[in-house]
């Protein structure tokens, strides 16, 4: 009883405090057991009647109820939620979340700079914890996401951070876990977005990738120097990617720009990388699994590239690339992206209804991500020595249906769960509710 | 009528003149005429397209025909060719030339982002830049020597020349394509009229889309007809004056597809005309609808080359649509002959004469007859311009334009030595060039040498064989009329390179002259034909095997014909979307296209197929009140800021694979509907997703008229990136003034209308109606509630300002379209009795965006808003009911609400709900069954019916893949073999399909607008 009427509270905050963006949740001073509930462990498994408990913001128990045994008295509150499902914090990958306010508003976008190689440019540094967008998001399950710039071909360094903080120091998870590259397409989009002109061949593909090679070959003449000097920002930028400590995220959808970007893992052996867009990596999983290739799938809730594809095809990616082994996340990249993230369970939905199992389906927002990010052994599954960042929802949180969250923990903390969104619910529904008595 | 007839006598009488134009001019020197007779004897003489005769005859004197065909009496002194062995034609005619007239100017690049609202032809002409039907191509007209050479080189006697710019085209001129000067080669200096889609050099804003040139037809039409009554005169307007004096010369539309074809012959069905179309090569896709126009085509003979596709992955950018295409264009107008299509046939976009006959001989090929493909060059052209009596054939008294060729002309070796016009000579190949193939006994100084002369005439290989010697001497020989040259590489020893002149004689049986040895020793040569090669059979290429066309003729399309079927569904859980509720386990039978009967545990007698749905869920189909798929050219006319003449309805694509892709997230009717660029933008179309149907069978035939209105960031251009904007409005307030100005001047229009329609006969004879305007005009049917308003709104204060227009106006808002902010003024919604229809969770696009909620749907469900959830989004919109199960999570709708959201209200908000949305007895068969709970993420639709018609299931879904994968397959195999076969290819260029929301602005004539 204690526990719902403190959620209550919470919420009752929120309309306290409409047109504000929630306090963040205060450190984890109790130690939490929650009960009872079917948790998705986002490693594929689910445990009917769960016990998951967690002090200073640190999972410490994830277990069967059934069969365990628990010193109930330990723990300063038990949360009982039967019936309900206990999911791992979804992470959304090459998210602008944060870095983008209004579409239409330059001044509130701070995702594009300006010039070719950018590795050296830092999202992390620009993500707002006071926009509007991100506590609309938390309230579908999506508590972590990378941030990706995304101008020029090499765009900077992707970070993660959880959707609850004071700043973006707070919010870091991991910092700088990716770099960014677009891949020149082999066949260039003539036209705008709304007035496409033919898709022709890009005659200077191959100019382009040599320029991307040419720089790769610098980069890491410069990083296998004992003491590069002068300091070089962009060559000093891509260490962790020839080291291994950064993902290099290679954005593309098609199969030979793929291929190609194979081509570039292998030449410079770059211990780490994942294609981003992916539509046709389904043709090319033999490679990418020799090559230890993973795959952030565009956005599932998008068109075929090609008017004979099965209509379902987006659908059925991940199904397809996962029955040949290769890890495979999902984002929500495209149009109205930021304010879609909190569609990304969604995506992982559709995944199930085409073909996969709901834990696998629910494992592309979770765990997988968490792997391709390098930050695994943090986030993305419940488990014990894990960050306590999880959600419950009333029901199946992958279908729009039964998603409903009711609480959420990130490092332990209980977020507000409100924003504004819902603050100008109640008041407009107080305002009518007032006119009818 | 006068002035038409008046024109009438000029017309003729001009004709009459041009014959003896050259009479009127004085004479420098002695007088040159020509009084004899030529006779051309003993040819194959092909008097028309259907009639030849064996060793006949022609002749023709100053210019024309006199006689032709076999036992003619050659008169004395006649001059006499002799064509043994040859034949002649008439001369083809092309009625799509550009000969001899400017191109269109080039366009000025665009100064960087001002918008040219108004014309900037200067004159008295009329208001839109496009409308130019004041020009006349026979005054900029100029003879061009080299042009009409290579015109002449393909066959051609005679073109139909016009300028090329704008939308009315003014008229165009015949002439024959001889190179005396432009009084004599002109038959006709107006001869037909011309009009296209396209706004050519154009600046003007107006029309930027296909409908808004569709629009300003009609208007323009309209206007003329105004024009001719209107007393006193209130503007002078040389464009209009120049049209009506077009009124009865043949009308040439050129189109960019069959879609336009469509498009263009349905304008003229409106306006009373019948325009000849000018189609692009694709008019097979559609043969049905295309015969239904009763329209003659000028079909091109355009074909696509092959693709490159050696690379798979590449390959796998070249739609079914163009692979399908190539293969069947070369068919496209034996099909056309075969359907019963008029037609005539040009060589416009075809560079060469070698491409012009490599093309016609492919169609003859494809299954195009000799005899239809000379009369739809000939002929039919002829009949087309009402010159029959002049051109055509070698008829008497026509004019002597002709041509002799060595074989029938559809033979692949066939030569064209000669194109006489007006009784002219224009050599292509020498005529009687000496025949020098074959085997010769060379004699050179008393010795004798076996000489082959291979190859072609063009380039003969000579050949010598020396006595005893293994390797033949590679000869050079030229041949120049009755000259010839040959050159012996002699060794040394046999007296080094010998170089040989000499004469032909005997029509190349002997060869004789003098030769020059290296120590300039002149001996005397001959050389005697032994035996002429054998000539080189006719290549008999094989007849193609081809696919059939599929309906339509791209992805997912197919040849079969669906057909409504009696279905009896078994056991479903139907959503009825009527006081019944869910039904469990539940029959419905559909029968002749509607709910026949619903019940449990049905008897049904007669034929039936019957389809257990056990576990499964029914729905009516999902309809989507904002929808901007299947729309060509330009889903806004944002040019003007009050646009309601333009229609949605004009320009459905039927052949958009989204249609077929939404019918598998269970969509079975839309609105399409105009963008939002524009206070008041275009009427909509009601579509029903009939795939496989051409576009006018989409449109629902009983629907009410809809028109899309827009209020906020786009209509005031916030977001254009438009440096010196002009057009008005460019605030909120001024958005106002928009409608207020608009209503008024609507409601004026309407009462003047109103008043000429109450006088009394007599009055009335003695009365000029008010200007037909059909902008004015949709918009007082809004006042008179015939017409109803989706309006684009976001922001509560415009929206409560339109509100106020309507009220003040006496009309009603029917529906706010994305009203985000609706939440915001449900009450006054309520109160005005406006519908939502609304996103479920878009926001933060754009500032006005920026308190929008995904409660907002709920919301107004809640307060008595008739509420629905549509997708203004391709992708999106086969995902509505996933969509509509959002207002349940956010703002606790009920489901059996939230399924209405997508079905029985959008059908309210439409007009529509007498016969969709709801499952009941006697409304159409429109339904969805889905494999799970229809609000629910794992639920996919598993047949969808409309008016009973299987148009999607699953099963066929799979069928059409395998199919489409087949037919790929086999194309990439003959593509293949066509690029093996030496066909030149052409690299990938694949189009992309449009894909319009409704802030999608753009000029289909240039692209200069960004959102």
């Amino acid at each position: 009883m204690k526990q719902i009427i403190a959620i209550s509270l919470v919420v009752l905050g929120a309309f306290t405090a409409w047109g504000q963006v929630p306090t963040p949740g205060a450190s984890q001073s109790k130690k939490i057991l929650m009960l009872g509930g079917i948790a998705h462990l986002g490693n594929g498994a689910v445990i009917q009647n769960s016990a998951i408990a967690f002090e200073n913001g640190k999972l410490t128990i994830v277990g069967d109820a059934t069969t365990m045994r628990l010193d109930i008295a330990y723990f300063d509150e038990v949360i009982k939620i039967q019936g309900k499902h206990v999911y791992p914090g979804l992470l959304a990958p090459n998210s602008r979340l944060g870095l983008f306010e209004i579409g239409a508003v330059k001044a509130t976008l701070d995702q594009d700079e300006i010039g070719p190689m950018l590795p050296h440019v830092r999202s992390i540094i620009a993500y707002n914890t006071d926009s509007k967008i991100i506590p609309t998001v938390r309230t579908n399950g999506v508590l972590l996401a990378e941030i990706a710039p995304k101008g020029g071909v090499i765009s900077g360094s992707s970070s993660v951070v959880h959707l609850d903080a004071w700043n973006w120091e707070d919010a870091a998870v991991a910092t700088e876990v990716g770099i960014h590259l677009r891949w020149p397409d082999l066949l260039k989009r003539t036209g705008w977005w709304a007035e496409p002109g033919k898709v022709v061949k890009n005659d200077s593909n191959l100019a382009q990738v040599k320029r991307i090679r040419e720089f790769f070959a610098r980069a890491k003449a410069y990083c296998d120097l004992p003491v590069p000097a002068p300091t070089n920002l962009r060559y000093e930028a891509m260490r962790g990617v020839f080291e291994g400590q950064q993902t290099l995220f290679v954005h593309t959808n098609y199969a030979r720009e793929i291929v190609q970007a194979v081509n570039l893992k292998r030449e410079y052996e770059i211990p780490k990388m994942a294609i981003v867009g992916g539509y046709d990596a389904y043709l090319l999983t033999q490679l990418l699994k020799e090559n230890k290739v993973a795959v952030v799938l565009g956005r599932l809730h998008r068109l075929p590239l090609r008017p004979e594809d099965d209509v379902d095809l987006p659908y059925k990616l991940p199904g397809l690339l996962l029955k040949d082994s290769i890890t495979v996340c999902l984002d929500y990249a495209g149009d109205m992206e930021v304010m879609g993230t909190r569609n990304l369970p969604f995506l992982a939905g559709t995944a199930a209804a085409y073909g996969l199992d709901r834990e696998k389906a629910l494992q592309l927002i979770t765990l997988n991500p968490a792997r391709i990010m390098g930050i695994d052994h943090l986030v993305g599954s419940l488990a014990v020595g894990k960050n306590a960042t999880l959600f419950v929802s009333e029901g199946d949180a992958l279908d729009m249906r039964t998603n409903a969250v009711t609480m959420a923990y990130i490092d332990g903390r209980a977020l507000d769960l409100s924003n504004h969104q819902e603050a100008l619910y109640e008041k407009f529904k107080a305002k009518y509710e007032a006119a009818d008595q | 009528m006068i002035r038409i007839f008046s024109l009438f006598v000029l017309l003729w009488l001009a004709n009459a003149t041009v014959l003896l134009a050259q009479k009127t001019f004085p004479v420098n020197g002695a007088a040159n005429p020509q009084p004899s007779v030529t006779a051309f004897i003993h040819a194959v003489v092909h008097l028309d397209a259907s009639t030849t005769y064996d060793d006949a005859s022609l002749l023709i004197k100053e210019g024309r025909i006199i006689a032709a065909g076999p036992g003619l009496k050659i008169p004395e002194g006649a001059r006499i060719i002799d064509l043994k062995g040859k034949h002649l034609y008439p001369s083809l005619i092309d009625l799509y030339a550009d000969y001899g007239v400017p191109g269109p100017p080039k366009k000025k690049k665009g100064q960087g982002r001002s918008v040219q609202l108004n014309s900037s032809t200067e004159g008295a002409f009329g208001w839109n830049q496009a409308i130019r039907p004041q020009v006349s191509a026979s005054d900029v007209f100029r003879v061009d020597p080299k042009k009409a050479g290579q015109l002449r080189k393909m066959g051609f006697g005679t073109v139909l020349t016009h300028v090329r710019d704008g939308i009315m085209r003014g008229t165009g001129t015949l002439v024959t394509l001889s190179e005396r000067n432009e009084n004599y080669v002109m038959l006709g200096a107006a001869v037909t009229s011309h009009y296209s889609f396209r706004k050519g050099s154009s600046q003007q804003r107006y029309p930027s889309s296909e409908m808004g040139s569709i629009a300003l037809l009609r208007q323009t039409f309209l206007d003329a007809e105004w024009y001719t009554r209107h007393q006193p005169r209130e503007e002078y307007n040389l464009s209009l004056a120049a049209y009506l004096n077009q009124q009865e010369l043949p009308a040439i539309f050129e189109v960019p597809d069959y879609h336009s074809a469509l498009r263009a012959d349905k304008l003229g069905d409106a306006y009373g005309k019948q325009f000849i179309l000018k189609g692009k090569g694709d008019e097979y896709k559609r043969i049905a609808s295309i015969l239904a126009t009763e329209a003659t085509y000028i079909i091109p003979l355009t074909f696509p080359k092959p693709y490159d596709i050696e690379d798979p992955f590449t390959a796998m950018w070249v739609p079914l649509e163009d692979m399908k295409h190539w293969e069947l264009a070369p068919a496209n107008a034996a099909l056309l002959a075969e359907a019963g299509v008029p037609f005539v046939l040009t060589s416009d976009g075809l560079k060469s004469e070698k491409e012009f006959w490599k093309n016609l001989r492919k169609a003859h090929l494809h299954g195009l007859s000799d005899s239809l493909a000379l009369e739809a060059l000939t002929m039919g052209p002829a009949r087309i311009l009402g010159m029959e009596a002049e051109l055509g054939s070698l008829a008497p008294g026509k004019w002597a334009n002709f041509l002799i060729t060595s074989k029938p002309l559809f033979d692949s070796r066939c030569q064209i030595y000669e194109n006489w016009v007006q009784g002219k000579r224009h050599t292509i190949k020498e005529l009687n060039r000496p025949q020098i193939l074959g085997e010769y006994d060379l004699n050179i100084d008393a010795k004798v040498y076996d000489l082959t002369v291979k190859g072609s005439a063009d380039k003969p290989k000579g050949e010598l064989k020396i006595p005893g010697e293994k390797e033949a001497l590679k000869v050079t020989v030229q041949s120049k009329g009755d000259l010839i040259t040959l050159v012996i590489p002699f060794d040394s020893a046999a007296g080094g390179t010998l170089r040989l002149s000499g004469k032909i004689s005997y029509n190349g049986g002997l060869w004789d002259g003098q030769a020059q040895q290296p120590d300039d020793n002149w001996v005397l040569w001959s050389a005697i034909l032994d035996e002429s090669l054998p000539e080189k059979p006719a290549r008999q290429p094989k007849t193609p095997e081809l696919g059939v066309t599929w309906m339509p003729n791209v992805a997912y399309g197919s040849p079969d014909t669906l057909k409504p079927e009696r279905v009896l569904i078994r056991n479903a859980t139907l959503w009825t979307n009527t006081d019944a509720g869910i039904l469990n386990n539940t029959d419905l039978l559909i029968e002749s296209g509607k709910i026949a009967r619903i019940g449990t545990g049905l008897a049904v007698e007669g034929e039936y197929r019957e389809y257990d749905a056990q576990g499964k869920h029914l729905t009516p189909g999902i309809i989507d009140e904002h929808s901007h798929i299947a729309i060509h050219r330009g889903v806004n006319e944002g040019s003007h800021a009050v646009t309601a003449e333009v229609s949605i309805g004009d320009v459905v694509n039927s052949d958009d694979v989204n249609l077929y892709r939404q019918l598998s997230g269970g969509v079975t009717a839309a609105q399409l509907l105009h963008g939002s660029a524009n206070p008041i933008g275009g009427r909509s179309a009601l579509i029903k997703f009939r795939w496989g149907q051409p576009a006018d069978s989409m449109l629902i035939d009983d629907a009410a008229g809809f028109i899309k209105f827009a209020l906020g960031e786009n209509v005031k251009q916030s977001n254009w990136g438009i440096a010196r904007p002009t057009r008005f409005p460019q605030t909120r307030m001024g958005v106002e003034q928009v409608y207020y100005d608009a209503f008024i001047r609507a409601s004026e229009y309407d009462e003047a209308w109103k008043t000429y329609q109450s006088l009394k006969k007599k009055e009335k004879e003695n009365t000029l109606p008010p200007r037909e305007n059909l902008q004015l005009q949709y918009l007082a049917e809004i006042l008179n509630s015939e017409r109803f308003i989706s309006c684009h709104s976001y922001v509560q204060s415009e929206i409560n300002m339109l509100m106020h227009v309507a009220d003040s106006m006496g009309f009603r808002v029917n529906t706010f379209t994305h009203i985000l902010e609706g939440y915001k003024v449900a009450d006054k919604m309520v109160e005005h009795g406006a519908g939502g229809s609304t996103f479920s969770d878009w926001w933060a696009y754009k500032f006005e965006v920026n308190d929008a909620i995904p409660y907002n749907a709920a919301m107004l469900n809640d307060q008595g808003v008739v509420t629905a959830i549509n997708s203004d989004d391709a992708e999106m919109g086969r995902r509505l009911n996933q969509e509509a199960a959002k207002t349940v999570k956010y703002g606790g709708a009920s489901e059996e609400d939230a399924l209405k959201m997508v079905t029985l209200n959008p059908a309210k908000l439409l007009h529509l709900d007498h016969r969709m949305g709801s499952l009941a007895v006697g409304m159409d068969a429109d339904i969805v069954i889905w494999t799970d709970h229809p609000l629910s993420i794992y639920a996919r639709a598993e047949q969808t019916y409309i008016d009973g018609i299987l148009f999607f299931s699953l099963d066929r879904d799979t069928a059409l893949r395998v199919a489409m994968q087949a037919e790929r397959q086999r194309l990439i195999e003959k593509m293949l073999a066509a690029k093996k076969a030496g066909e030149k290819t052409q690299p990938l260029q694949v189009k992309e399909p449009k894909l319009y929301h409704c802030d999608t602005l753009e000029d289909q004539h240039e692209t200069d607008h960004s959102h």
